[in-house]
């Protein structure tokens, strides 16, 4: 059995919401078969009052042993430091994440907001939003760099917006039955196995970007080409696995024609949603994507695309996901 | 401090159950006084803020597609429809009636998933509370509705996922797509989106509304049209008698939820889902005759038309600098530390959103399903609006309350699954989805919707290619808002006073009433004796007075 708290700071309940939409395992299924002792959840636990109040007592002081500590939503620092936009149990929330991390075997950051800042720290942060172990790409944030769980690890970021309920799942039954440190992370603390493939990694529409062709509107525009030229898409340059675990087991927001935002990097919102930006690729010279494919450069991605557009057979300029 | 003989004038309690409430969203402190158990007093305290209409100002007039379904993750669907209408309206688009169509669909089946989700996650549970222990029956209520391992818990919280995995097909997933952008949406369905979303609804429809629910036909419980007849129909045969529903109604009046929790008495509904041919070009004044679901507000007599016009969101006691009334174009939100706000005797996070009734003055309306179902009632519905006597005849004959309420709210998935239903029966596949707009560089908008939980709408001013000014009212704000300029208390807040607390320690009671709301509040309650002014809980929340 592995005793697990979870709470939220400057949330939506988003994450939490798509978490109860997991099958195999389902949030039930966690608790009744898989060793998930659920201490306490906002939405979900059944102790009120004083009962909750000596469930944290227990856990900050070490007298219950908290083996995974679930985040959701960002840690509010502000006013001036005091976190007193957001209070919780008697104290600002900020003070209970702090002496509940310290205490954590595991500590789990899910959620954009709760692994650097989300949308709520978008400029200009307005009540001074933190993750626990980032703000944005800076390493630090809530708990320090330098943070490990008594387990010795690092903040587990499980990002997205919301993540998905099968990376949840899956993170929880393997840090419960004692594989956290099997869990490899990448530079940004986000296991693997989910964020190292691209949100194009099995994208419908991969044909069209092999060969450089768009779609050039919404609506019947999306039956044909790929969202990355003029619409915005992030697939090429996000990492997740949105297109090979797919969302509410049918489809992906690429599929069903909607442009990635990028939500499982730690820039989302990209570009502060500055006038001009949302649902648009922004461009150089009005042609040329500022932007290029991970772990390309702008000459070769050219040259690439020149090619890709001279071999575009036919069928990749007609549509495709017809009725 | 309590005294020696302030502690006489109740027992100690000795098992402090009080809060955090939990099982809504958010962060929200009620403080109730007591007197001889019943509740006379009550104060709202919503202490989180996240300032999202702030980070909207200057950013990309389509920025609330992205930011504002994040401000919630279980109706963020709703921000979303309710968002794309406030730029519709703003930059005069036109929107096919496809889009219509799948817009309708999928705000629908949001809703679909909220109501089991929120009736066996959030609210039956407390029906095991073990003050219920002696009623009749209350072995068969933690048998079904335990949480994690209840045989209704465990059904209920997984095919509520259902319904939004038709969600996904159009929108590509969710929570938290924005598939719906001014002029349409982004999608462009196949034959097999819709063959696969009618078997989804389908079975949803038969799985859980009509086995597990209802125990009978949606269309057999639609008959239903007065008060009356959902008792009667509670009886009618062992398959209803011994459905969840018919379970609950009988037990929830075993335990008294028939006799509190009535609120205001007074109703808005601001409306949803568009007749599409009737809205292909969305303006404000031609909203409220495009619309299916009606906006009406009921005064507790009289229905009147709804004009956004009439709505001013009221901080004499929220943490925002000043005191203002305003209508949300010109709404202003400047958050001062809640310390301080103390001082000046303001309380909560949220505003207090108030509406002008002809001839009334500025009035607080309880919004949410039994408010829609009180503007359903309403006389002289067109032939493409929804017309239903039944939950007028409810408040009328027995009365709101806390049953009254939960019974709203179910009674509309009979509805939504069938709206969802024609819906997708009228989809055109080889019409357009998106008419593409004149991004208009000036201009002001008002979207709204019905969120699960309530009317939610949108205030965009956009200038110069950029937000100005963009004003979210939620149903949350319009319910647990607190008091006004004037000292009246919000909807939530009346609707504590009166209700008998039988164990102090451990208020169920005020926990199925914030409930009944689906507040997206996590409550925490301080329960005060009025005699002494000694708090009963040890689990305070904030500075409270």
């Amino acid at each position: 059995m592995a005793n697990v708290l979870w709470l939220q700071g400057g949330a939506c309940s988003g994450n939490t919401m798509s978490f109860l939409n997991a099958e195999e395992p389902s949030a039930c299924d966690l608790v009744t078969d898989f060793g998930i002792n659920l201490l306490w959840h906002p939405s979900l636990g059944m102790e009120m009052g004083d009962n909750a109040k000596r469930i944290f007592n227990d856990l900050a002081s070490g007298k219950t042993q908290l083996d995974i500590f679930v985040f959701e939503g960002t840690v509010i620092r502000g006013p001036n430091g005091t976190g007193r936009f957001n209070m919780f149990a008697d104290r600002p929330m900020q003070d209970w994440v702090r002496e509940l991390a310290a205490q954590a075997n595991a500590v789990v950051a899910l959620g954009d907001c709760a692994c650097w800042g989300g949308i709520p720290a978008t400029e200009p942060n307005p009540v001074d939003n933190v993750g626990l172990q980032y703000l944005k790409r800076n390493h630090g944030g809530f708990l320090g760099a330098g943070f490990r769980s008594k387990w010795g690890l690092p903040v587990i970021n499980i990002p997205g917006c919301p993540a998905h309920p099968d990376w949840v799942t899956q993170i929880l039954v393997a840090i419960a039955s004692g594989r956290a440190k099997d869990l490899a992370l990448d530079d940004l603390q986000r296991p693997i196995t989910f964020f190292k493939s691209f949100t194009q990694t099995g994208c419908t529409r991969v044909q069209y970007f092999e060969y450089k062709q768009s779609t050039m509107e919404f609506g019947q525009g999306t039956r044909t080409g790929c969202l990355f030229y003029e619409l915005g898409c992030r697939g090429p340059l996000t990492h997740s696995s949105c297109n090979r675990i797919l969302w509410n087991r049918q489809s992906s927001k690429t599929r069903a024609g909607m442009p990635c935002t990028g939500c499982t990097e730690p820039e989302f919102p990209f570009h502060d949603l500055k006038p001009g930006t949302v649902f648009k690729t922004q461009k150089i010279s009005g042609t040329i994507p500022k932007e290029i494919p991970s772990g390309t450069d702008h000459v070769s991605y050219m040259a690439h695309a020149a090619a890709a557009r001279v071999a575009a057979p036919k069928w990749a300029k007609e549509d495709m996901f017809v009725v | 401090m309590a005294t020696a003989a302030s502690t006489q004038t109740l027992p100690m309690p000795k098992d402090l159950r009080i809060s955090p409430l939990g099982r809504v969203e958010g962060d929200l402190d009620l403080r109730i006084t007591l007197n001889d158990g019943v509740v006379s007093d009550a104060w709202t305290e919503a202490s989180m803020f996240r300032g999202f209409e702030i980070i909207l100002r200057g950013k990309d007039p389509q920025a609330g597609l992205i930011v504002t379904p994040r401000i919630c993750g279980i109706c963020g669907g709703s921000h979303l429809y309710k968002a794309v209408y406030a730029l519709d309206t703003a930059w005069r688009t036109h929107v096919p009636q496809n889009a219509t169509l799948v817009r309708n669909i999928a705000q629908a089946c949001e809703t679909l998933l909220s109501i089991p989700r929120w009736f066996y996650a959030l609210f039956a549970i407390d029906l095991t509370n073990k003050n219920y222990a002696g009623l009749a029956e209350y072995d068969e209520i933690v048998r079904r509705f335990a949480p994690f391992v209840g045989t209704s818990y465990e059904p209920g919280v997984t095919l509520s996922g259902k319904p939004i995995e038709v969600y996904a097909l159009f929108g590509g997933q969710w929570p938290h797509s924005s598939f719906m952008i001014p002029g349409g949406v982004m999608c462009a369905p196949t034959l097999s989106d819709v063959t696969r979303a009618i078997s989804i609804l389908d079975y949803w429809q038969r799985e859980w509304l009509e086995k597990q629910w209802l125990g009978c036909s949606v269309d057999r419980w639609l008959e239903n049209k007065t008060w009356a007849d959902v008792l009667a129909w509670a009886d009618e045969n062992d398959a209803q008698r011994n459905s969840d529903c018919g379970l609950f109604l009988r037990f929830a009046q075993r335990a008294g939820l028939d006799k509190f929790g009535a609120g205001c008495g007074a109703y808005l509904a601001t409306g949803t889902y568009f007749q599409p041919e009737l809205y292909e070009n969305p303006t404000i004044e031609g909203r409220n005759a495009a619309l299916i679901n009606r906006a009406a507000v009921y005064d507790g007599n009289a229905y009147h038309d709804f004009d956004h016009l009439n709505v001013r969101e009221d901080t004499a006691h929220s943490f925002y600098r000043g005191d203002k009334f305003l209508h949300p174009w010109h709404g202003e939100t400047d958050p001062i530390d809640p310390a301080e706000g103390h001082k000046q005797g303001k309380y909560s996070w949220a505003k207090s959103p108030r509406y002008e009734v002809p001839g009334k003055g500025a009035m607080p309306l309880e919004v949410g399903p039994l408010a829609r179902q009180v503007a359903a009632g309403r006389p002289d519905a067109a032939a493409h609006q929804d017309y239903d006597p039944l939950f007028l005849d409810a408040i009328k004959t027995a009365g709101p309350s806390v049953l009254v309420r939960v019974m709203a709210r179910m009674h509309e998935a009979c509805k939504y699954v069938k709206l969802a239903r024609r819906w997708l029966d009228a989809l055109e596949l080889h019409d357009r989805f998106y008419t593409k707009p004149v991004e208009h560089a000036e201009g002001r908008g008002f979207g709204s919707t019905e969120a699960a939980r309530g009317s939610l709408s949108d205030w965009i001013v956009i200038s110069n290619g950029k937000i100005e000014n963009y004003q979210v009212v939620t149903p949350t704000a319009w319910n647990i808002g607190p008091r006004d300029r004037i000292g009246t208390r919000g909807p939530m807040e009346q609707s504590f006073i009166g209700s008998r607390i039988t164990d102090p320690s451990d208020p169920v009671e005020m926990g199925h009433v914030a409930r009944s709301f689906d507040s997206c509040l996590v409550c925490t309650v301080h329960v005060y004796d009025g005699k002494s002014g000694r708090e009963l809980s040890q689990f305070r929340v904030g500075e409270t007075g």
